[in-house]
C-alpha cells in the first residue's frame, strides 16, 4: 500500500529508487507523474506511514487518503488476505527487505480484484531508507484467465478421465467460488425428458436449498434456473428481496431464507444448442454481475457445456462400447457355448485367444496363458510330451489331436482331447492355429474303470486271493482319485464283526483298530454303512459327533484323517458283504462326480468279493463234502444203467476197500457184497433196470472176514440224451449198527440198574405197606387166641377178629398184588383207563412216603372224568414217578408247608389232564429245557431217567408231558393224554404202545427218584 | 391191680386201630384209639394215660412231635413207639429222645407186653 506523496514523486523503478531531487522536479510534476503511471502507486515513509495515492488508487478504492490510510481496518483489503498481507508490510518496514505479494483489494463498488503488490524501499546513498513505493498490479483477468485455463484443462482431464458429472460440475462450482470472490455457484441438469430440473453440483450451498430446487418443473414459474432453462437465457435476479417473480414456486423466501440476496442462472447449452442445464452464481448481498462477471460466466457455462456434454457423450459412447461388448460377448457367448475350451494361437504358436470356458476351467486368463503360459496348466507327466508335439505340428503345419491333462482352478487334473487346425490365407500360408480342447475325463474315466474292473476280475477268475485283489482296487482307486485313501472292510461270517481287508495305503494303526469292529452303528462310521445299508459320510471328522461311544472319530483324526465316506459293497442278492470307504486328510464331501466314481468302484469291490467268495465257498464246499462223505462214510455215486458206467466217490472206494484206480464195475461189487445178500443186490440190478428209484440195506464181506453194514439210496434221473443216471449215496453203517447194539446193551443194563435202583427205594414203602396189615393179622390172631382160651371163650369177639385177620390178610395180598403189578409187569397193554382210579392207586401207594417226607396231599380227582385208552401201569408208573419227584423237592423246604396237590381234569381237545403240583424248590427256565432228557437230574443220588421216560411213555400215549414254575413257590407238572375210545385207534398205535423195548423202559423208570 | 391202667394209642393205621385196642384190653388195660396226634391231645386222656402207643409216621403233627409236645406240656407219659417202616437208625433216635421202646410193625405179643411192663414200671 502506498499513501499520497508528501511532495515528491519517484519514477516508476523500483530497482534503483533513489529519493527524487525535490528542487529538480516539482510536486505537480511529480504527481503528474504517478497519475500518468499505468498502476496503482501509493508511497509511505520509512516507517510504513502511507504518503501519497496516486489517482489510479483513489479512483479504484473510492476513498479518500485519509480513509486509505487505515487500510489495515474497513473494507479494503479482502478479510481472508489481510493477516497475510501485514505479516508481509511490518516484515519489511522492519527489516527494509521488499516485499512481492498478491492479495485481493476491494473496489469502489465492492468487487475484490486481485492485484499483485510489490514494496521498494527508497534509501539514500549511505542506504538509509527515506521512503517506501507500493506498486499495485491488477492481476485479476490474467489470474481468471489463467484460472480459467487451469480449471479448464483440470475438467477436461476430469471428463476425459471418466470421472463422473457431480465430480466434474463440484470441482468447476469449486473454481468459480475460488475465482469469483463472495460467490455461491451452482449447477442444475435438465432431466432427460427435459422436464424437471436434476441435481448437477453445489459443493458450498446448504443442502436444503439444493434439495428444494431439484425437482423443479422446468418452467418460467419454478424459479431463475428453471427460468433460464426453460427460456434459454440467463436470468438476473439482483436483489432477491425485491423479486416478484416465481411466486408461485415460493422460490424467493425459499433462498433468502437461505441467506442468498442475488442470483444469476444461465443457461448451459449444448453444442447445437439444446439446453442441458443452468448454471448459476449467488451472492449473500445484492449484485448485479459486471461485465467481467459476464465473460466470467459465458466461460464457466462453455466449460459446463463441454463437461457436460462430453460426459454425455462419454456415457453414449460407453454405453455404444457396451453394446459393442455386448456384441462381441454374443460372439463370445457362442464360443463359449461350444462344449470345451477355445483357443487360437498364431502363426508361431503363441495363443492370442482363450474362450472364457477356457479360462474358467484354468482359473488362468489370457495374461497368464497366452503365448505359451498355457503348459503351465498342464499335467507335469503330460506337458512335455505336448509341447513337444505342438512345436511339430507348427513345423509341419499340419493339424493334430492329443489327449493330455490340464489343471482345474482347483487343482485337480481332467483329461481333455486337443485338436488343433491351421487356418491358411490363399497363398497356403498359416495364419492362425485353432483349437478346441474336449473333456475327455469321464470317457477316460470310464475306459480306465473298465480296465481295472478287466484287471481286477481276471485277478479275480485267475483265483488270486481276495485281499491282494481289495489292495489293487484301493490303489486303483487312490491313483484314480486325486489324494484319496482307500480301504476295504468285508462283514464277516457271522455277521458280527468288520473284518479289514484292504487298505494299503492307510496307516497300519487306523487298519488295525477298524479291524473287528463290532457291527452297530456306534462303532464307525463303515458300521453304521453296514448296519444301515446306507452310504455314511463324515465330511469333517473333527466335526463329527457320532461314534463318540467307540471314540472312533478321534482314532481316525490320530491317523491323520479328516473325512471318511463309506458305502455299502452289497451283493447281488442285497445282502451288505462290505464296506467300501475313502479317506481324505482334509474335509471333503463327495460330488457327484465322487459319487460316480464310488458307485462304480463298489460294483467292482462287490463283484470281486463275490466272486472271490463264492469260489471259495465252492472251494470250501467241495472240500465240505469230500469232508462230510469221510466224516460220514458216506459215498456217493452215478451209475449209468445202459452202459454200465459207474463213478464212485473217493469215499466209495474207501467204503469198499477198493483201490481208486480200478474201474468200478457191477462184478466187483459183487464181488464184496455179502453172499447172504447176494439175492439183494439182484433184486437192486432189476429195480434199477425198470427205472425205479432204490433204497437196499446189505452187507459186505471183507477180505479179512469182517462185516461191514451199507445203506444205500439212489435216485434215478433221466439224461439229456434220454439214458437213465442213477445218483446215490451209500452210506457205511457199521459203527452204527454196532452201536445201535452197544446202546441197546447199555439200555437194557440200565433198566436193570434202574429196577434195582427203584426196588431198592421202594423196599421201605413195600415194608410200610405190608407191614401195616400184618401187624393188624398178628394183633387179631393173638387177640383171636386169647378170647378162645379165655374161660367162658369169647367165641363172638374170636370171630370178630378171625374175620378182621381175614380181612388185613388179604389187604397185604393187595398190595403185594399192586407191587408185583409195577414190578414185575413187562407187557404193555391197551384198555380203557380211569385215571381218578389209576392216581387214586398210586396215592395209595405212595402215601406213607409222603407222610414220612411231611408232605400233605391234597387230591382234587374230577367226578366226570372220561375214561383214556392206555396202559394203566405205565400212567400209574408216570403219575408215581411226578408225586415222587414233587416229594422229593419239597424235602429240602422248611419255611412253608409241603403241600401237594394231584388234580385231574377234563382238558381241550378232548383230552384228559392230570397235574401234580408241589410248593418244592421250583424250577428255574434252563433246567425246564433240560428235565425231560435222559440223565438229566438235579439229584446228588438221581439217575436221571424217570421224566425222560416219563414222557416217553406219555408220548406212546399221543399225549404230551410239561413242567410250569408256579407263581408262588414250587413247579407244576401236568401231562395230557386223548380220551377214548377212538383216542388212540388203529395198529400202529396200540403197536406203539406195546413194544416191548417201551415196556421195559417204562418198567425201568418206574419209582426213581428222577429230577 | 384195682384199676386198670390207661393206655392210648395214636395210629392212623385202621388196621392197628381196630385190633391192638383189643389185644390190650385182653392184656388188661384199659384203652383210648386215637387215629392222630392232634385228636390225642385234645382229648381229656392225656394227664390219665399211664403209657403212650404212638405210630412215628403221622399225618399232621407226627409221633416224635406229639412226644416234644407233651414234653412241653410236663406230661411226660411213657411211650412206646411203633412204626411200619424197616428203617433200624429210628429205634436208638428214638430210645435217645427217651421212649421207653420203639417197635416195629408187626409186633410179637411178648415184645409188646415187655415194653408195657417197662413202661408201667417207669410210672
Amino acid at each position: 500500500m502506498g499513501h499520497e506523496a508528501r511532495s515528491t514523486g519517484k519514477p516508476d523503478d523500483p530497482g534503483c529508487a533513489t529519493r527524487p531531487d525535490d528542487s529538480s522536479i516539482g510536486e505537480a510534476r511529480f504527481r503528474e507523474i504517478l497519475d500518468g503511471i499505468p498502476g496503482l502507486v501509493i508511497t509511505a515513509a520509512a516507517t510504513g506511514e502511507l504518503e501519497l495515492f496516486n489517482l489510479q488508487v483513489l479512483e479504484f478504492f473510492g476513498k479518500t487518503p485519509d480513509e486509505l490510510r487505515d487500510w489495515t481496518v474497513g473494507a479494503i483489503v479482502y478479510p481472508d488476505d489481510l493477516a497475510r498481507l501485514v505479516e508481509a508490510f511490518t516484515l519489511s518496514m522492519a527489516t527494509g527487505c521488499p516485499y512481492d505479494l498478491e492479495y485481493r483489494l476491494r473496489r469502489f463498488d465492492g468487487v475484490y480484484r486481485w492485484f499483485h503488490g510489490r514494496a521498494l524501499p527508497v534509501r539514500d546513498p549511505e542506504g538509509h531508507i527515506l521512503s517506501w513505493y507500493f506498486l499495485l498490479t491488477d492481476i485479476e483477468d490474467r489470474r481468471r484467465a489463467e484460472s480459467l485455463l487451469a480449471s479448464e484443462n483440470r475438467l477436461l482431464e476430469m471428463v476425459a478421465g471418466g470421472n463422473s458429472i457431480s465430480k466434474i460440475l463440484d470441482e468447476l462450482c469449486g473454481f468459480v467460488e475460488a475465482t469469483v470472490t463472495g460467490s455461491y455457484c451452482s449447477v442444475v441438469l435438465v432431466d432427460s425428458t427435459g422436464t424437471r430440473l436434476e441435481h448437477g453440483a453445489a459443493p458450498s450451498l446448504p443442502s436444503t436449498f439444493v434439495t428444494a430446487i431439484e425437482g423443479r418443473p422446468v418452467n418460467i414459474e419454478s424459479g431463475p434456473c428453471a427460468m433460464a432453462a426453460y427460456l434459454n437465457e440467463q436470468v438476473i435476479s439482483a436483489d432477491l428481496a425485491l423479486e416478484t417473480r416465481w411466486k408461485e414456486y415460493e422460490w424467493c423466501p425459499m433462498a433468502l431464507a437461505h441467506g442468498l440476496r442475488s442470483c444469476w442462472s444461465t443457461p448451459i447449452s449444448s453444442t447445437i444448442g439444446k439446453v442441458l442445464g443452468a448454471f448459476a452464481i449467488y451472492y449473500t448481498e445484492p449484485r448485479i454481475p459486471t461485465v467481467e462477471d459476464q465473460v466470467l460466466i459465458a466461460q464457466f457455462t462453455h466449460i459446463a457445456s463441454i463437461a457436460i456434454e462430453r460426459q454425455q457423450s462419454q456415457m453414449s459412447l460407453s454405453r455404444a462400447l457396451h453394446e459393442l461388448k455386448t456384441s462381441e460377448g454374443r460372439f463370445r457367448t457362442t464360443i463359449d457355448a461350444i462344449p470345451g475350451l477355445v483357443w487360437s494361437a498364431g502363426p508361431d504358436g503363441n495363443v492370442d485367444f482363450l474362450s472364457q470356458a477356457w479360462c474358467d476351467y484354468t482359473g488362468v486368463g489370457l495374461e497368464g496363458a497366452g503365448g505359451s503360459g498355457w503348459a503351465k496348466t498342464l499335467h507335469p507327466e503330460d506337458a512335455e510330451r505336448l509341447t513337444g508335439y505342438w512345436a511339430s505340428l507348427l513345423a509341419s503345419g499340419e493339424s493334430g489331436e492329443f489327449e493330455a491333462r490340464f489343471r482345474r482352478f482347483d487343482g485337480s487334473c481332467r483329461w481333455f482331447l486337443i485338436r488343433t487346425l491351421p487356418l491358411r490365407d490363399e497363398t497356403g500360408r498359416i495364419i492362425r492355429w485353432y483349437g478346441l480342447n474336449t473333456d475327455i475325463e469321464d470317457r477316460k474315466q470310464a475306459d480306465s474303470l473298465l480296465a481295472g474292473e478287466k484287471r481286477l476280475l481276471e485277478r479275480v477268475a485267475s483265483g488270486t486271493p481276495l485281499g491282494s485283489i481289495l489292495e489293487d482296487l484301493c490303489h486303483f482307486v487312490e491313483a484314480t482319485v486325486t489324494s484319496s485313501y482307500c480301504s476295504v472292510l468285508l462283514v464277516d461270517p457271522t455277521r458280527t464283526h468288520l473284518q479289514h481287508a484292504a487298505g494299503p495305503s492307510l496307516p497300519i494303526n487306523f487298519n488295525a483298530s477298524v479291524d473287528g469292529l463290532p457291527l452297530v452303528v456306534t462303532s464307525g462310521p463303515c458300521a453304521t454303512a453296514v448296519c444301515l445299508n446306507e452310504q455314511v459320510i463324515a465330511a469333517d471328522i473333527t466335526l463329527d459327533r457320532r461314534w463318540a461311544e467307540y471314540a472312533w472319530c478321534p482314532m481316525a483324526l490320530a491317523n491323520g484323517l479328516r473325512a471318511c465316506w463309506s458305502t455299502p459293497i452289497s451283493s447281488t442278492n442285497g445282502t451288505v458283504i462290505g464296506i467300501f470307504a475313502i479317506y481324505y486328510k482334509e474335509p471333503r464331501t463327495p460330488t457327484s462326480e465322487d459319487q460316480a466314481l464310488i458307485g462304480q468302484f463298489t460294483h467292482i469291490a462287490s463283484i470281486a468279493i463275490e466272486r472271490a467268495q463264492g469260489e471259495a465257498a465252492l472251494t470250501r464246499s467241495e472240500a465240505f463234502l469230500a469232508k462230510a462223505q469221510q466224516l460220514s462214510l458216506t459215498g456217493s455215486f452215478s451209475w449209468r444203467v445202459a452202459t454200465g458206467e459207474i463213478t464212485w466217490s473217493e469215499q466209495a472206494y474207501r467204503i469198499f476197500e477198493f483201490d481208486p484206480v480200478r474201474a468200478v464195475t457191477l462184478e466187483l461189487i459183487g464181488s464184496r457184497v455179502h453172499p447172504d445178500d447176494i439175492p439183494l443186490m439182484h433184486d437192486m440190478v432189476a429195480r434199477a433196470q425198470a427205472g425205479k428209484d432204490f433204497e437196499y440195506e446189505h452187507r459186505l464181506q471183507m477180505q479179512d472176514g469182517s462185516i461191514k453194514y451199507l445203506h444205500m439210496i439212489a435216485h434215478g434221473i433221466v439224461d439229456e440224451v434220454g439214458q437213465m443216471e442213477y445218483i446215490g449215496a451209500v452210506q457205511d453203517v457199521t459203527e452204527r449198527r454196532l452201536s445201535d447194539q452197544a446202546l441197546s446193551k447199555v439200555r437194557s443194563e440200565l433198566a436193570h440198574v434202574a429196577r434195582v435202583t427203584s426196588l431198592g427205594a421202594m423196599t421201605a414203602s413195600i415194608a410200610h405197606e405190608v407191614n401195616q396189615p400184618l401187624f393188624g393179622i398178628v394183633n387179631n390172631a393173638s387177640t383171636c387166641l386169647r378170647m378162645l382160651a379165655a374161660d367162658p371163650p369169647n367165641i363172638d369177639g374170636a370171630l370178630e377178629t378171625a374175620r378182621r385177620t381175614l380181612r388185613d390178610g388179604n389187604r397185604a395180598s393187595d398190595v403185594i398184588k399192586r407191587l408185583r403189578a409195577l414190578f414185575k409187569k413187562t407187557e404193555a397193554i391197551a384198555e380203557s383207563v380211569d385215571l381218578n382210579e389209576a392216581a387214586r392207586e398210586v396215592v395209595a401207594l405212595s402215601l406213607s412216603d409222603l407222610q414220612r417226607n411231611r408232605v400233605v396231599l391234597r387230591s382234587e380227582l374230577a367226578s366226570d372224568l372220561p375214561p383214556v385208552i392206555g396202559d394203566r401201569v405205565q400212567l400209574q408208573q408216570v403219575i408215581l414217578n411226578l408225586l415222587r419227584n414233587a416229594s422229593d423237592a419239597m424235602s429240602s423246604v422248611t419255611d412253608r408247608p409241603r403241600q401237594l396237590v394231584i388234580r385231574t381234569e377234563g382238558d381241550e381237545g378232548d383230552r384228559v389232564r392230570l397235574t401234580v403240583q408241589d410248593t418244592g424248590v421250583g424250577l428255574d427256565s434252563e433246567a425246564i429245557d433240560k428235565l425231560f432228557q435222559a440223565f438229566y437230574t438235579t439229584k446228588i443220588s438221581g439217575m436221571g431217567i424217570g421224566l425222560s421216560i416219563s414222557r416217553s411213555i406219555i408220548e406212546k400215549h399221543h399225549g404230551r408231558l410239561w413242567a410250569a414254575p408256579n407263581t408262588g413257590p414250587g413247579a407244576t407238572f401236568s401231562f395230557s393224554i386223548p380220551r377214548g375210545p377212538g383216542a388212540v385207534t388203529g395198529v400202529d398205535s396200540l403197536d406203539t404202545i406195546r413194544t416191548p423195548a417201551a415196556a421195559t423202559e417204562a418198567a425201568a423208570s418206574w419209582g426213581t427218584r428222577n429230577v | 391191680m384195682s384199676r386198670p391202667s390207661l393206655v392210648s394209642l395214636v395210629d392212623d393205621d385202621e388196621s392197628v386201630l381196630e385190633s391192638l385196642p383189643d389185644l390190650l384190653k385182653e392184656f388188661g388195660f384199659a384203652v383210648n384209639a386215637f387215629s392222630s396226634a392232634e385228636e390225642f391231645l385234645a382229648s381229656g386222656s392225656v394227664s390219665a394215660t399211664k403209657c403212650l402207643i404212638l405210630d412215628i409216621a403221622l399225618p399232621g403233627m407226627t409221633g416224635p412231635d406229639l412226644q416234644r409236645e407233651l414234653t412241653l406240656r410236663r406230661q411226660e407219659i411213657p411211650i412206646v413207639f411203633i412204626t411200619a417202616d424197616e428203617d433200624e437208625t429210628i429205634r436208638p433216635r428214638m430210645l435217645e429222645r427217651g421212649a421207653v421202646d420203639c417197635l416195629f410193625k408187626p409186633v410179637s405179643e411178648a415184645t409188646l407186653l415187655k415194653a408195657l411192663d417197662r413202661a408201667l414200671c417207669v410210672n
